[in-house]
């Protein structure tokens, strides 16, 4: 009895660390506090992990620059060549969808690992994990603004009468693409700490998602093969990429503005989507130190 | 209200960490599948620590000592807030700072300077003190213009030097201290050994784990002997050490006289 009169008249103690369960909304709260206090550490290691992103390579930063372009070769080379494709412009048709998912499959694939990786930094000093995904899908970023220099280039240079001032917008959509990444890489690096093989399963999915997807092919082609507001389509339809994907075009190749209410649905669904992921990291965080 | 004497600057009340096996030690989806459709003999879990109550008043040092995988470490970790207690409260008052395996946490692409500052930022500590302190971090580590090349170019001397100036560069109100006394070369071991005194003065309260008895004896004034995740005897080091020598020879003699039998049922030579 006199330990707890003891307890609270005690200023500054730490609180307790039995593990009360936390109700779910405070877990949110107090999430959002250890990110805003740890702004520090994130840029500490956004910084350390462009620097050594930089710093292995024959070419270094240039493989940003350089990796859409070839990937988009090969994908022209393939459609347009092989299968035949009767779309006008299609390296750029395609360009607008290489370059997000390059930014979107790299940050989740960082982001898995984020949290395995500072195995014995978690082991040795108590701090938020949850910067961890979050800087990795941060530096990610950096990646996508890289990309903006060769579709940069692409338009300038070949399809100058695809240009329009809605390319301004195409931040608006990588808000929304971003805070979608997010909910899947805090999520992802939480349970990669329980089963190791979440990365190889993803590394596949991502592949299977990125041809279900409208990428290499429009949405309308789809609607083309199945009836139109059937069943295959209106599923096709609930990916978030779909409409992530032909937002990016309507800005970039078909010079309209994104698809406002499915861009909105995306935006509604990533949030929800992020604070289910933020909950299941914070219930599973302390024992990443005894698992680890 | 209540007038005690000295306050405790760590109250442990009933500790106990459990560890559950079906998850430690990296799991993949197939061994899952495979403990679902066999149940795996032996237990599911274990306690590395249980019933474990304790203080350390203000001013006192605690050393905790005890054979290998008695809960040393796992206690230490459970003190630092790394790990959270399965049962029991445990409570620490004020600032407080681990000296757990230095400098195993370092980015090796990154240089020792960028590394001091990551640190920091992952114990927690203020930006600009960080800056101030910098220099002085550097100078102890004594690593000469290295301090700008990357990690992975250091040796494990100039690796531990660096871990155990930054360490150290904190001033808490509680140290917690694993097996740190023994680093680097002569000339830096004592450069160390007086660093550990100084905080040891100015810390509120430490816990020490280690395997050094004479350290024990000399600069702590309580002990505690863990075995199996209990606490066996807890008193003065003299009394405490004393304990420990004897059954760790008592076991090492159990040790032996069971390798005896074993190879006496066996046709190969004792040597």
């Amino acid at each position: 009895m006199l330990r707890f009169a003891d307890m609270e008249v005690v200023q500054g103690a730490r609180a307790s660390l039995r593990p009360a369960r936390r109700g779910t909304f405070r877990l949110l709260v107090e999430a959002l506090r250890e990110i805003r206090s740890r702004r520090r550490l994130v840029r500490y290691l956004v910084d350390a992990d462009l620097q050594k992103k930089g710093a292995n390579t024959l070419l270094g930063n240039i493989w940003w620059i350089l990796d859409p372009l070839l990937q988009m070769t090969v994908y022209v080379v393939f459609v347009s060549v092989i299968v035949g494709s009767t779309q006008d412009a299609y390296p750029l048709f395609i360009f607008c969808a290489i370059l997000p998912w390059k930014w979107f499959t790299s940050s989740i694939g960082d982001g898995i690992t984020s949290v395995t990786a500072q195995e014995t930094i978690i082991k040795q000093v108590q701090f938020p994990k949850i910067v961890l995904p979050l800087a990795a899908v941060v530096s990610g970023i950096v990646n996508f603004a890289f990309g903006m220099i060769p579709l940069a280039a692409l338009l300038i240079l070949f399809y100058s009468s695809h240009i329009s001032a809605w390319l301004v917008l195409i931040p608006v959509v990588a808000a929304v693409q971003f805070v979608f990444t997010l909910a899947l890489a805090v999520f992802l690096s939480a349970a990669n700490v329980f089963f190791r093989d979440v990365g190889n399963v993803f590394r596949h999915l991502l592949r299977l998602w990125f041809y279900l997807s409208p990428a290499l092919y429009s949405a309308d082609k789809i609607d083309s093969i199945a009836a139109k507001g059937g069943i295959i389509s209106r599923v096709f339809n609930l990916n978030p990429w779909a409409s992530m994907f032909e937002s990016y075009r309507n800005l970039i190749y078909y010079k309209t503005g994104p698809e406002w209410t499915s861009l909105l649905g995306v935006l509604i669904l990533s949030f929800v989507l992020l604070g289910l992921s933020i909950i299941f990291f914070k219930r599973t965080e302390p024992s990443f130190a005894k698992v680890l | 209200m209540f007038p005690e004497a000295v306050p405790n600057a760590i109250e442990v009340d009933t500790l106990g960490i459990e560890y559950s096996l079906r998850f430690t030690r990296k799991t993949t989806f197939r061994d899952t599948f495979k403990n679902l459709r066999q149940k795996r003999d032996g237990p599911t879990h274990f306690w590395a620590l249980r019933n474990v109550s304790f203080n350390v008043k203000q001013g006192e040092s605690l050393a905790v000592i005890g054979p290998n995988g008695a809960g040393k470490s796992t206690l230490l970790q459970v003190l630092a807030g790394i790990l959270e207690p399965t049962e029991g409260r445990i409570e620490v008052r004020g600032h407080i700072s681990s000296l757990l395996t230095l400098g195993a946490g370092f980015d090796q692409e990154l240089s020792g300077r960028d590394n001091i500052l990551l640190a920091g930022a992952f114990l927690g500590m203020d930006h600009r003190e960080m800056m101030e302190r910098l220099p002085g971090i550097i100078e102890f580590a004594d690593i000469g213009q290295f301090i700008d090349a990357p990690i992975k170019t250091y040796s494990s001397g100039m690796r531990a030097r660096l871990g155990f100036s930054i360490a150290t560069a904190v001033e808490p109100d509680v140290l917690l201290l694993d097996e740190v006394l023994g680093t680097g070369d002569e000339v830096f071991r004592a450069k160390s050994q007086k660093r550990v005194m100084e905080l040891v003065e100015a810390a509120r309260g430490i816990v020490l784990v280690t395997h050094d008895l004479h350290w024990v004896t000399q600069f702590c004034n309580k002990a505690m002997l863990l075995q199996k995740g209990n606490i066996v005897a807890e008193g003065k080091p003299e009394d405490v050490v004393r304990l420990h020598v004897e059954s760790s020879a008592r076991a090492r003699a159990e040790r032996d006289a069971e390798i005896a039998k074993a190879l006496a049922g066996t046709s190969l030579p004792i040597r």
